[in-house]
This record gives C-alpha cells, structure tokens and sequence, in this order.
C-alpha cells in the first residue's frame, strides 16, 4: 500500500506549465480517444462474441471439446498473437502471398490487415481474449441455473436462442463486469502489442506514457505524474462504459422482451456455430508458425522453391540449457502465488460475505486498475528500503496482488451466486458453519477454483515488470528472458521463448479443464 | 603510406606496455584477489541473441580466468536498470554493472549514481583507441572516466540493392547515399522505405543524418542549437519529409517501432531497407541466412554518425571489483577479437585491433542541444 | 411432540396471528394460503434460518425442548424443498451418507465406518427400490426420482420433526399423487410430525391437519 503512494506521487513539483505542455502534446488528444475507443471496445466484442460461442456450444456434445482446445490460446502470450495474425494476414503476410503464390502473382498492397492499426490492434486483442471470457462463463455457469431459465422462456413460447438472449444474457453481463474491467485496463495500459501492431501516428497512449515515465528529465518525470493521472481518469471513464453498457443492453433486451420483437443479434449468434473450427484453424496456425519459426525458417526460404530448406533444432539444443532455470522459477513462483493468491480470495470473499458487506471492486482490482510501472516502481522503493534480499519469496509476494486480483474475478460471481439452500440444507443435516464451507461450498465451487487457479497461474508465469524490478535479476523467470529477447524482433528465437513460455499456462489450463470436466459444481448439467 | 602507419604501431606498443604495466601493478592485482568469488550482475539489453551469445561465452571464460561469476540481466529496455537505481538512490545497488549510453548515462552521471575512476582502474582502458575514435564523449556529455567504451556504433542502412542503385546525378558511389537518392528511391519503390519513429534512438539519428546531408555538414549543427540555427537548417528537414513521407511505407501514418522492428520486415520482404548501428549487421544477417545475398550495406556521404556504447558501474555495486574484472576482460584483445569476429560483428575500441579498412568514414554527432529539439518538432509536425 | 405457540407473522402491510400448533409423532400439518402471506417465510423460521421479506416471533419446542435460541444444525428438523437440492458433486448414495447424523453407532456401540455408512445408505434406498440409482448424480434422475431420494436423505438424518416446501410441486399430476402419499406413509411410519406448505388445497390427505394462513390475515 506504501509502495504504491511512493510509486505515484510526483518525484518532481507539478506546476501548471506541466499541465499545460501535457495537453499540448501533440496527438495526445487522438492518443487518448483511440486508446478509449480500443479499450473499450475490443473486450466488449470479445465479450459479444464469446456469449454467442458460449450460448451456441453450452449444451451440445462439442463444449467438452471446446472447453480443452481454449487452453493452447489461452496460454499464448498476448504479444504471440498479435505477431502471429500480423504474419499471416497482413498486407503481404504469409496468407495472402502463398494464396496468390500458387498462381504466381503477387497479393495486392490493400488487402490483408494493415501492419499497425487500430483495427489491427482491436483484433488482435478481441481475439485473445475471447477464451478469457468464455473461461468465465464457464466458470459463472457452472453457478447458474441456465438450463432451467431456458426451459421456462421455452415454456413462454420463446425460442432456445432467444431465451439466451433475453434471460441468460443480462445475469452474464452483470457478471462479468470485473472481467470486462480487467480487460479493458489491461488493454489500456498494453505496451508490447501497442508498440507492434498499435498506429504510431500518433502513438498509443501507453506508449506515450512510457516514454515519459523512462525519461529522467524533470520535465518528463512531470509529465509521467499528470500521464498517470489522466490514465486513472481514462480508467474511470472505462468503469463508467461498464455500466452504461450494461446499461443500454438490458434495456434493450427488456423491450424486446416486452414488445416480443425479433432480436437481430440472433442472425449473427448463428455465425457463431461453427466457431470451434475456425477457432482451432487459427490457433493452429499461429502455433505453426511459430514452430516453423523456432526451426529456422524465414522468408529468404521460400517454401515453394526447389531449394531445400534446411530446419534446425539447433537453437532449441543451444537455449535449453538456458531455460531449465527460469523455467523451473516460473513453475515454482507461479505455483505459490497462484494457490497463496486463490487462498486469499476465498477468505476475502467470505469475510465479506460473514459481514453482510462487500467492498467495492476496484478496491480488491487494484493491482490491476493502477499504473503497473508506476505502481512497481514505488514496491521498488520500500523493497530497497527495508533491505529486502532479492529472494524469490519477494518475487512470490510482487506477484500475490495480481494473482489475487485476477482469481477474485474469477470467483467472485461463482461464490456469490452460489444457491445458498445448498449449504441451509446441510445445516439442517446438523453440519456446522465450517462443515458447510468446506463440505458444500467449497466442493461446488472447485471448478470455478480450478479456473481461477489457472489463471492466476498464467498471470503469475505473464508477470515481467515485478519480477524483474523486485526480483533484481536474481530471480530470472521464462518470462524475463522472453520478453528481453523479444524486445529485439528476432523472429526465430523469440519464437523458441515464446512457446516455452506458453507451455506453462498450457499444461495449467489444460489440466484444468480436464480434471474441472470430471467435478461437479452445482447446475453442472451435462448435455443428457 | 609505411610512414602514415608508423606512428599508430608505435602508439599501440605504448598502449599496450601501459596496459601491461597496469595489469602488474599491486592496486590491480589487490583488485584481481578481491573480485575473485564475487558474482557480478550485468544489466543489458536482452534481445540480440548474438549479444547474448557472446556474454555467454565471456561469462565462460571470466570464470575460468578470474574466478569471478558473470550473470547477464537481460532487460527489453536498458530505462529498467536507470528507474532501479534511481529507486536505490546511491545506496546498495543490486546491480554491479550496466550497458549504457546517451540520455541514460547523462542522468546517471549527473545524479552521481555512477562509479568514478575507472579509465585509471582498469588497465585496458589504456588500450582505447582515444586518437582513432571519437571515445571521450558521450552524446556530447563527457564521459570522465565514469564509463568504458566497450564498442563501437556507426550509423547505416541495409538495402535491396536494386533500391538505391538509380543513376540519378552519377552512379551511386562506394555504396554512398544522399537524402536526394533517397527520395528519388522512394519516388521508383513508394511504399518500401521507412525508418523507425523517433524519438527512438535510431530514428532520430537517421534524421541527423538527413539533416547533415541536406545543410551541407553545416557548422552549426555542431553548436549549441540556437534559435537562429534552428531557424536557418530545420526547415531544410522538415521540407524533405514534407515531399519523402507521402512516398514511404503506410505513407509515413505509421512508422516501424523500433530499428530491430524495421529489420524484421526488411527480412519478412514488406520494406527494401533498414537502419543499423553496427555496420557488420549486414554480413551477419547473410551469414545467417536471414538477408539474401544481394542485400546491401549503404552510408550516408558525409560520413557515418559514430558513438559508442558504454560500460559503467553503479556506485553502490556490491562487486565493484568483480565488475572492474569484467569490463577489463572485455576490453581485452580476447574479448574484443571475439566480438568482432563472432555473430555479434560489433567494431572494436582498441587501438591493437582498429582495422581502418573495416570502419566506415565517420560523421562527428550533432550537438547534444539539436536531439531534443529534433525530437520535439518531429512530434510537433509529424506526431500526430 | 412439535408445539408452536403465539406465533406471529408480520408481512407487508399485515400479520398472522397463527392458533397455536401442536403435532404429535407422525402427524402432519398443511399449510395452505396466497403467495405473498409468508408461508415459506415461516418454514424458514421454524428451520432456523433467519427470514429475509418478514418478521416471524413465537415459541417452538420439539420433544419439550425450547428452539428457538438453539442453531439451525442444532435443531435436528429436516427440510424438504421443491427443488431438493441433491448435492450435485456427490452421488446418491454419498448424499445419503452426508445426512446420516455423524455419531451413528453399530449394535457394538461403535462408530461406524466409511463402508459401514454407505451399506447403511444403501439399505435406505434398498427399502424403496430405488438403490438403482445409488451411483448416479442428480442430473441423471427423473423428478420423481429426486423428490423421493431427497425424502430418504431428509429421513436418513434422523430428523425430530420435517419441513416440507411444495415439496412435489414439480411433478406432474399423477407421480405427485403416488409419490406424496408414498411421502406421507413414510413419515407416519416413522413417527416424524411434518408440516407441509402446499398450494393445492384440494389435495390434502384426510388425516392432515390443516391452517389456512388466509384464515388468520389481519391488515394494519
């Protein structure tokens, strides 16, 4: 809590010249605007679009598959999608060039996706975070007693689709605030991907704020301050999009519930059938690409010539023995800080509940919502001046308030929407408070612990500013190392790092899904 | 010519005895038994994998030479180390040793966070080829022994070939470029030149280079930037870019992030050139199969603008003496044999190495005052 | 012996002054009235759990023992609601052992075991013939088939006195017929007093006790 006063107050005095240049910047209107109209949009398409999933494959046969195929994307880096869909769908990436290839001509400039763009920013990030929300339904549904919602609007005479629209809809939305407000500040304050594939004309505002906030002058110290504050205000404008969202949907959906007229969105949700295949395509080839890549390959390699292409593992030989250790720390810090930060959820979640009063959310996102750089910076400060060791018990502890933030999401409507009947009917088999929470309440939520477990687990493995700045470089992890090395655009060996550092989420949201398949919360209902 | 060479074997003889001498003095020697054990925490840049292999392989031989353990931090961005030593504020630091240049070390030095002394130190330092090189300032900051050279940056393009070779005014000479060839490249290829926003570092310096070629290697640029100046050469720029940007990749509404970005889609074909710093990138890149062979190295006429890139110890490091062991390993004949010639290719600092031939003609770089106000102006008229 | 004495319920813009109760072993109460008039409010009174819409105060004592201070797991009344709430993680089988009170003894006077517990479930759902479905989870039974797996996981604990919520309402007529007087001649059977909210008035069994809340509204 210290750190974070010390990280965000001003280093410099703040005048009113500072404001004055900080508002003359030039750009730093557009910047402001794009970055609101990204942040806000791509969660809330990804959020669309994944109901639409969520809602087509529920109760059909193929959500098992599903649920299993979201892991590999799920795992993958933001940064690693976005470089994977630049590669293959830009303007004269991979896609366009090979299909033009075979007749020998060449891809014309305009089609594909322009290299660096709002629009291909708002991809890339609606696409990644597609399985984040539909991890989250997942997790909420469990709690929620869909099937018969869905049964009853049947019994009104209304379609399936509608139905889900109309009931499921509106208890979803209202749900998955935290998540979209994660999303959506995560979008916002992105530095890697809006350097690679965000417009620079003028740039992104998290890479403004960037380079103010590495530049040293006073000047730029000053304006970092004013930055942060905007930033804070540009996050509460976000909040504000929420609910106002949330607001005009219900609204809708309310009239159209009254008035019985048809939903249009429905022509789309059925575009969504056959999602899974497209799904899987598309995170097999980015896979792919990125496994050609590690091997060597290149553009001076044309796949179609008569040249043989000479694959070389030699720089997965090379950087193995590299990786063992940091990979080993990120197994082992992720693990910690994913069950210590899951831990902590619970017994927040159900102090508040023994108290009757639940804090406001952002005081428990906090790690999230706040200024990361800024924020570490000042953990920085306490850390050196309490003579803290470079330990990784520090690293764990930097880690904790992310992996906390991001497990509460994740729970938080799974615990709260538990049916409570569940744990009187216990309590009228003679069971005592903590028999209840542990025999009933617990057990039915450990799907949604397992999803929550996972990604905290991914969230820890993802941590590069606080494991760097606390962990002073004693502590390396997969992720110090990949991020570094990506910093240098090298199109092979970032690849190697990249799936390394995949690997872990990987096998953590796999596992997940597999084992949480075989419990059972409540309204588990399978497809009978 | 044998004339002309003389004084430079004679001058490195000298060097070298002094390094020598140096190296068997007991203050050395005391500072050898001192580091032995020590493990040295090396903040750098993490994303050449060249670069990277080559600390791998030092590490290897300062362990078995000196006992010392050398342990790389790699950071995306060097800003990283600077923010942890401004949070340390001179108390114990937990870095020992750190790659550095320009802005970074001028906030460094001026907040006296660095380690003084250490040309005096360490015996190699004798070896740098200070007459030969332009190795006493950095940025336009002196460097007063509170850095070490430890290589060399030269500033130039790698191209498609077919790109500059235009017979415009003559044919383009000894891989020689002007603003003008550029432009009229631009005029033939419109979509396939580009260069990375500044304030970047290696975009702005392309447009110091620009800026020397367009006003003639004006005097003034050599000067404080005073209004006047500004006034006089800036327009002369800005009217370049006004008539080059419609002409470049994504027509200058978007610009590559960073050099390293740049080289990536000269290698993925989407652009015909790229910016460089070390003037080997180009053999380098073909050695590796990552450039084709017909690619090609191109300076500007005036001269390659040249700095160099430092080695500093903070002052709170906990293994001074294991660092001053390191940087003086890496200034080492060794050392400096293995960056050159290994994947990194970066030029050497010594004088018993310097290879005229392999150097390219140097540009002496702007006054440190015309950085920003480049910068600025850019963002003023192009930012946004 | 289950008495319930001057006991009031306070509503919206009401109350119920309700006549004293008093069941004996295996008889039972319905209670029928409009919605809104707090009959499941007062259910959840009896229970333990304390009311949300309403205000309820009035004296229980089950076998001469005061409640209304003692905890809901305390009170050994069971609950029986329309949905009956199987625990979904658990089989039927283990749902029934979950209610099996803990202290549960063998001839011998010992604790019994694990396998013990669950031959003693067994023999439970044996007793009806529904041992079929021992290993299934919840959502694999019919309704019918949960309304009488929740009364032998309702009975399995030993309860002292019932509860019953609509507890057949989900079902269509006629398995509500046979599975309610199934419902009622096991509770006689055992001895348990019950009380059973219900909406159906017409379909009360002749031996039942009966209060129409309605009876008892006074308005403020």
């Amino acid at each position: 809590m210290f750190g974070i006063i010390v990280g965000l107050w001003p280093s410099v005095a703040i005048s009113w010249r500072d404001l004055i240049e900080f508002f003359t910047y030039n750009g730093i209107a557009t910047s402001v605007l794009s970055t609101l109209f990204v942040s806000l949009t791509a969660p809330l398409v990804a959020l669309y679009i994944s109901f639409m999933v969520y809602s087509q494959y529920r109760f059909n046969p193929r959500w098992q598959a599903l649920e299993k195929r979201l892991a590999p994307l799920l795992s993958l880096p933001h940064l690693a999608v976005a470089l994977g869909l630049v590669y293959l769908f830009s303007s004269g990436g991979l896609l366009w060039s090979s299909l033009w290839g075979i007749f020998g001509a060449t891809a014309p400039q305009w089609l594909g996706l322009p290299h660096k763009s709002l629009v291909t920013l708002l991809l890339a990030m609606s696409i990644k975070e597609v399985p984040f929300f539909l991890l989250i339904f997942s997790a909420l549904g469990r709690q929620l007693p869909i099937k018969s919602w869905l049964l009853q609007g049947r019994a009104l005479g209304y379609r399936e689709i509608t139905s889900w629209w109309l009931l499921v809809f509106p208890v979803l939305l209202k749900h998955s605030r935290l998540a979209l407000l994660a999303a959506m500040a995560y979008t916002l304050s992105v530095l890697d991907i809006a350097l690679l594939v965000g417009p620079n004309i003028p740039e992104l505002y998290a890479v403004v704020l960037y380079n103010w906030q590495t530049g040293f002058t006073v000047d730029e110290q000053a304006l970092a301050f004013v930055g942060n504050l905007v930033l804070i205000v540009m996050l509460s404008i976000l909040i504000a999009g929420i609910y106002t969202h949330e607001w005009w949907a219900v609204r809708n959906l309310r009239h159209h519930a009254i008035r019985r007229t048809s939903l249009k969105i429905i022509r789309v949700s059925r575009l969504f059938s056959h999602w899974l295949g497209l799904f899987s395509l598309l995170t097999l080839s980015i896979l792919i690409t990125f496994l050609i890549w590690s091997l060597g390959w290149n553009n001076q390699q044309n796949m179609l010539s008569t040249t043989p292409i000479d694959w070389s593992f030699g720089l997965w030989r090379d950087e193995w023995f590299f990786m063992r250790g940091p990979l080993l720390n990120s197994l082992y810090i992720a693990l910690v800080s994913s069950i210590v930060g899951v831990l902590t959820t619970l017994l927040a979640l159900e102090l508040q509940r023994q108290a009757k009063r639940y804090l406001p959310d952002y005081i428990w996102l906090m790690a999230i919502l706040l200024p990361q750089l800024s924020m570490v910076y000042g953990w920085q400060i306490s850390h050196t001046a309490l003579n803290g060791s470079y330990h990784t018990g520090w690293v764990v502890i930097s880690h904790l308030p992310f992996t906390f933030a991001y497990s509460y999401l994740v729970l938080r409507g799974p615990f709260q929407s538990l049916d409570r009947h569940y744990e009187l009917v216990a309590a009228s088999f003679g069971c005592s408070y903590w028999q209840q929470f542990w025999k009933v309440r617990l057990m039915l939520l450990r799907p949604a612990m397992l999803s929550a477990l996972a990604i905290a687990f991914s969230v820890s493995v993802a941590q590069y500013i606080p494991t760097l700045m606390i962990g002073a470089g004693r502590v390396s992890t997969i992720t110090t190392e990949a991020v570094a090395i990506a910093s240098g655009n090298e199109q092979s060996i970032t690849a190697v790092y990249m799936l390394v550092q995949a690997s872990l989420p990987f096998v953590a949201f796999f596992v997940a899904s597999v084992v949480s398949q075989r419990l059972r919360g409540s309204f588990d209902v399978s497809h009978q | 010519m044998l004339a002309s060479l003389m004084p430079l074997a004679h001058g490195q003889e000298t060097q070298r005895d002094n390094a020598a001498n140096m190296t068997a003095s007991p203050q050395w020697q005391k500072i050898l038994s001192d580091a032995r054990g020590e493990t040295v925490y090396f903040y750098a840049w993490g994303g050449s994998k060249p670069v990277n292999d080559y600390l791998r392989w030092a590490a290897k031989e300062i362990a078995s030479r000196y006992k010392v353990r050398l342990r790389h931090v790699k950071v995306a961005d060097i800003s990283e180390a600077v923010s942890r030593l401004k949070a340390e504020s001179g108390k114990q630091s937990a870095i020992d040793l750190l790659w550095i240049n320009g802005e970074n070390f001028s906030f460094l030095k001026q907040q006296e966070l660095l380690l003084g002394n250490l040309w005096s130190s360490i015996p190699n330092s004798a070896m740098l080829a200070v007459q030969a090189l332009s190795l006493q300032n950095d940025f336009g900051v002196p460097i007063d022994g509170f850095e070490v050279p430890w290589g060399v940056g030269q500033f130039n393009m790698i191209a498609n070939p077919n790109i500059f070779n235009l017979n415009i005014a003559g044919k383009v000479n000894d891989s020689k470029i002007t603003p003008t060839i550029i432009l009229k490249a631009a005029q033939q290829y419109p979509n396939r030149i580009s260069y990375p926003r500044p304030p970047e570092f290696h975009g702005t310096t392309f447009l110091k280079q620009l800026l020397v070629g367009l006003s003639h290697n004006d005097k003034r640029l050599f000067e404080y930037a005073t209004p006047e100046a500004q006034a006089k050469l800036l327009p002369l720029l800005w009217d370049y870019l006004d008539q080059l940007h419609p002409l470049i990749w994504q027509q200058g509404r978007a610009f590559p992030s960073s050099n390293t970005e740049q080289l990536s889609l000269l290698q993925q074909n989407k652009l015909d050139m790229a910016v460089s710093f070390n003037p080997n990138q180009l053999i380098k890149e073909q050695q590796e199969k990552r450039l084709p062979p017909s690619a090609q190295r191109f300076h500007f006429a005036q001269g390659a603008i040249t700095n160099s890139h430092n080695l500093a110890i903070p002052k709170g490091a906990q293994s001074p003496a294991g660092a001053k062991v390191v940087i003086n390993f890496l200034l080492s004949e060794d050392a400096q044999k293995q960056k050159l010639n290994g994947s990194w290719g970066d030029p050497t600092v010594i004088t018993p190495l310097l290879d005229p031939a392999s150097t390219l003609p140097s540009q002496q770089e702007l006054h440190s005052s015309w950085q920003q106000v480049i910068e600025e102006q850019w963002q003023q008229k192009y930012g946004a | 012996m289950f008495r319930i004495n001057n006991c009031q319920i306070s509503i919206e813009n009401g109350c119920i002054e309700l006549p004293d109760i008093c069941l004996d072993s295996g008889e039972l109460l319905v209670l029928t009235g409009p919605s809104g008039m707090g009959k499941s409010t007062f259910l959840h009174w009896l229970l333990g759990d304390s009311p949300k819409h309403a205000k309820v105060s009035g004296e229980i004592t089950l076998n001469m023992k005061p409640l209304n201070s003692v905890k809901i797991e305390q009170r050994r009344i069971g609950l029986l609601m329309q949905d009956v709430h199987l625990f979904p993680h658990l089989t039927v089988l283990d749902n029934i052992c979950f209610a099996l009170p803990a202290n549960l003894k063998n001839e011998n006077g010992k604790k019994l075991s694990k396998n013990q517990r669950r031959d003693t479930a067994l023999a439970l759902l044996k007793e009806i013939n529904l041992d079929y479905v021992a290993q299934h989870y919840v959502e694999q039974l019919s309704g019918g088939e949960r309304s009488r797996v929740g009364l032998v996981r309702a009975l399995a604990n030993k309860p002292e006195a019932l509860l019953m919520d609509e507890p057949f309402a989900a079902l269509d007529p006629n398995t509500c017929m046979q599975v309610s007087l199934w419902a009622f001649s096991q509770l006689q059977s055992r001895g348990v007093p019950s009380i059973m909210v219900s909406h159906d008035i017409n379909n009360i069994p002749p031996q039942a006790q009966h209060i129409d809340l309605a009876d008892f509204y006074r308005s403020l």
